[in-house]
């Protein structure tokens, strides 16, 4: 699969405009996220946006993908947005199913070509933290099968919503290991199976790692980024990021994209921040705990399913 | 002449009988709530089956919590935490090994607020996670034994596992080399590998003094097949000193020969075998029934509060004899509805 590139040339500035209006955050992370895989990979698969970019990845795409779920589905269709990578829809017409520590052998054997995770904080060099963020509002989290994917697939492509609060000069602490110091051969030294992240998706453009210094630069961004906005997410960083000398200009989400990313995430789990704005909220203020409230919840994911299995088959 | 072999120590036939008599017998069938009081005691350690939303025994913790049992520790890779949470509200547990707890990542509601709280007010105790955060000391009462978190990923907690099944000391891994993980966790090792002289990552063996796992089909003697994902179930239930399965389905006996090849847990692994329906709600069962999310999120709501959370126990764990009951409060036909969502996705063959 190649990347879909444009230029800024061809679209008018209304256009622009009304573009950078158009797309929600977690749709331009989705599809920006899908086009960074190759037909025929292995794709490892997180929950969430880091799941739906590699399903997006498989439904439109990249249709020989295989995709890997840690609970230990391997080779599904993917036929909804994985809440957890033990869910049903993985595990729904898939070529195989195993445990868990199999699945993270497998990867640590190499079988894992590339993997999607997210993060909460990042330096300079692809370092992540997923666990403790400290300050004034506390958060946890953990690695889950972060700090092991992140050890030993292939590559990793962490997709995230922009936040310039995630871009720190020293992570709180260190889950995932990214360059390291950055030195060429960090993680060589330090024994990892895999090659560590090679980019960040989010929705104010795309940042890769520099081959030599493994330094993160603004690699892509969206039509409507202009030099003013390019300024802005370079003030969010609290070191001096570079910009690529040909910076690339991504196309939109296309319709396909959006299409399969709607049928997707139908429950709008992902596109809508606020569980209370969801469609499960709505059914829980309205105090719909009965049965009638469970066939409108269920039936919404039923009908998407069933129209992904009519696309798939 | 007799020989004496320093070390050598006789076996100890009447213990270790003790220790397998439950997993000698014929008909290992029980209710959960014996289940629970024959085998978890308190100061004990146990995991359950299944991963985050999926085939998780989630009437057990409801069950440990009827029966007050103190001072538990719990291991865990990634968990759905409804259950954890529920019993870090009651104060019983003393430590939880984990790789993930999800603080924040259900639409800007709390996954697990009786963690917070405790992090935050400690109540009902203060907790220290992971050598990075504790409550705050005025909040610390000296006769409180504080709740212990300690990190570690999915792999490596699954190792813990393996190597316990496999009756070694340890399992080497490849996993978070230079994080703060090893830091933190002084149970994990980094050793420099005897072989090739490079760095390798130890973890030690775990063997938890019962495992409950939800099986969708069981037999009476305590075979346990597993549809689906199989998650590091059948390395828990060889680590674990006592292994109580929680049925979908019981079935006779001949039904498992039919399909020997999906019985990931056999006999002599399992104490008892309790026949539990829907053992799994909220969470859901593959080819059985999926995931209440709508109980799920409600619940949450709830328990944001600790005043809600003690009203949501009253009433869906201590006002309920058993998990039939509660099954009884939340109505059939709503649990007959997931049934019929999972089958159209996945179904058990008869």
């Amino acid at each position: 699969m190649g990347h879909l590139y444009t230029t800024r040339e061809q679209y008018a500035p209304e256009q622009l405009e009304e573009m950078k209006r158009k797309y929600t955050p977690p749709e331009l992370v989705c599809c920006a996220g899908s086009r960074e895989t190759i037909d025929r990979e292995v794709v490892f698969v997180g929950i969430g946006v880091s799941d739906l970019a590699g399903a997006l990845a498989k439904l439109v795409h990249t249709p020989n993908v295989i995709l890997v779920a840690e609970a230990g589905y391997i080779g599904f269709p993917s036929l909804a947005v994985l809440i957890s990578p033990a869910d049903n829809s993985a595990g729904a017409m898939a070529m195989c199913h195993q445990s868990l520590p199999e699945m993270f052998i497998d990867q640590q054997s190499g079988f894992v070509d590339v993997a999607y995770l997210g993060f909460a904080q990042m330096d300079k060099y692809g370092n992540v933290n997923v666990s403790y963020i400290t300050g004034p509002q506390v958060k946890m989290n953990g690695s889950g099968g972060g700090g092991d994917t992140a050890s030993s697939a292939g590559r990793v492509v962490y997709t995230v919503e922009f936040n310039p609060r995630q871009w720190v000069k020293k992570v709180d602490y260190m889950t995932e290991p990214g360059f390291f110091d950055g030195s060429y051969d960090a993680r060589k030294k330090a024994n990892l199976v895999g090659g560590g992240p090679c980019a960040v998706i989010t929705n104010r453009g795309v940042f890769r790692f520099a081959p030599e210094t493994h330094e993160l630069y603004l690699a892509e961004v969206f039509p409507w980024q202009d030099e003013k906005d390019i300024e802005e997410v370079r003030k969010s960083f609290p070191w001096d990021l570079k910009v690529a000398e040909e910076l690339k200009i991504m196309e939109p989400p296309t319709e396909r994209e959006l299409w399969a990313l709607k049928l997707m995430d139908s429950t709008s789990q992902y596109i809508v921040a606020n569980v209370m704005d969801r469609p499960i909220g709505k059914i829980i203020l309205a105090g719909k705990f009965d049965l009638e409230g469970y066939d409108e919840f269920l039936g919404l994911t039923e009908k998407a399913i069933s129209e992904i299995l009519e696309f798939v088959s | 002449m007799k020989t004496i072999v320093k070390g050598l120590k006789t076996t100890n036939y009447e213990e270790r009988s003790k220790d397998t008599d439950h997993k000698k017998k014929l008909n290992k069938v029980m209710t959960e709530k014996e289940a629970v009081e024959t085998f978890l005691h308190d100061g004990d350690s146990f995991c359950i089956g299944g991963f985050v939303m999926w085939r998780q025994s989630e009437s057990v913790f409801r069950e440990i919590a009827r029966q007050g049992k103190k001072n538990l520790s719990i291991i865990d890779e990634s968990g759905t935490w409804e259950g954890i949470d529920l019993l870090v509200e009651l104060g019983m547990l003393d430590r939880i090994d984990t790789a993930y707890a999800i603080t924040r990542q259900v639409g800007g509601i709390s996954g697990t607020p009786a963690l917070e709280r405790g992090l935050k007010e400690g109540l009902p105790r203060p907790v220290e996670a992971g050598g990075v955060l504790a409550t705050p000391r005025d909040k610390v009462r000296s006769d409180v034994p504080p709740l212990k978190i300690v990190d570690w990923t999915n792999f490596q907690v699954s190792l813990r596992f393996v190597a316990g099944a496999f009756n070694v000391p340890f399992m080497p891994c490849r996993s978070s080399f230079g994080t703060d993980i090893p830091k933190y966790n002084k149970d994990i090792r980094e050793i420099t590998d005897p072989y090739e002289n490079k760095p390798l990552i130890l973890v030690p063996a775990y063997k938890p003094d019962v495992a409950f796992i939800s099986v969708q089909r069981a037999d009476r003697r305590g075979n346990g097949q597993i549809w689906g994902f199989k998650g590091t179930d059948y390395w828990k239930a060889r680590a674990a000193k006592h292994v109580i399965l929680l049925a979908e389905e019981l079935v006779p006996v001949e039904k498992i020969y039919e399909n020997p090849g999906l019985t990931v847990i056999p006999a002599y692994c399992t104490d008892a075998v309790v026949h539990l329906p829907f053992n799994c709600h909220p969470t859901g069962c593959f080819g059985c029934y999926t995931v209440d999310g709508i109980n799920f999120i409600a619940l949450l709501l709830q328990r944001q509060s600790r005043d809600g959370a003690l009203k949501w126990l009253d009433e869906w764990v201590f006002g309920c004899k058993n998990h039939l009951e509660y099954c009884d409060k939340l109505g059939w036909e709503k649990l007959d509805r997931l049934a019929k969502s999972e089958h159209k996705l996945n179904r058990i063959p008869d």
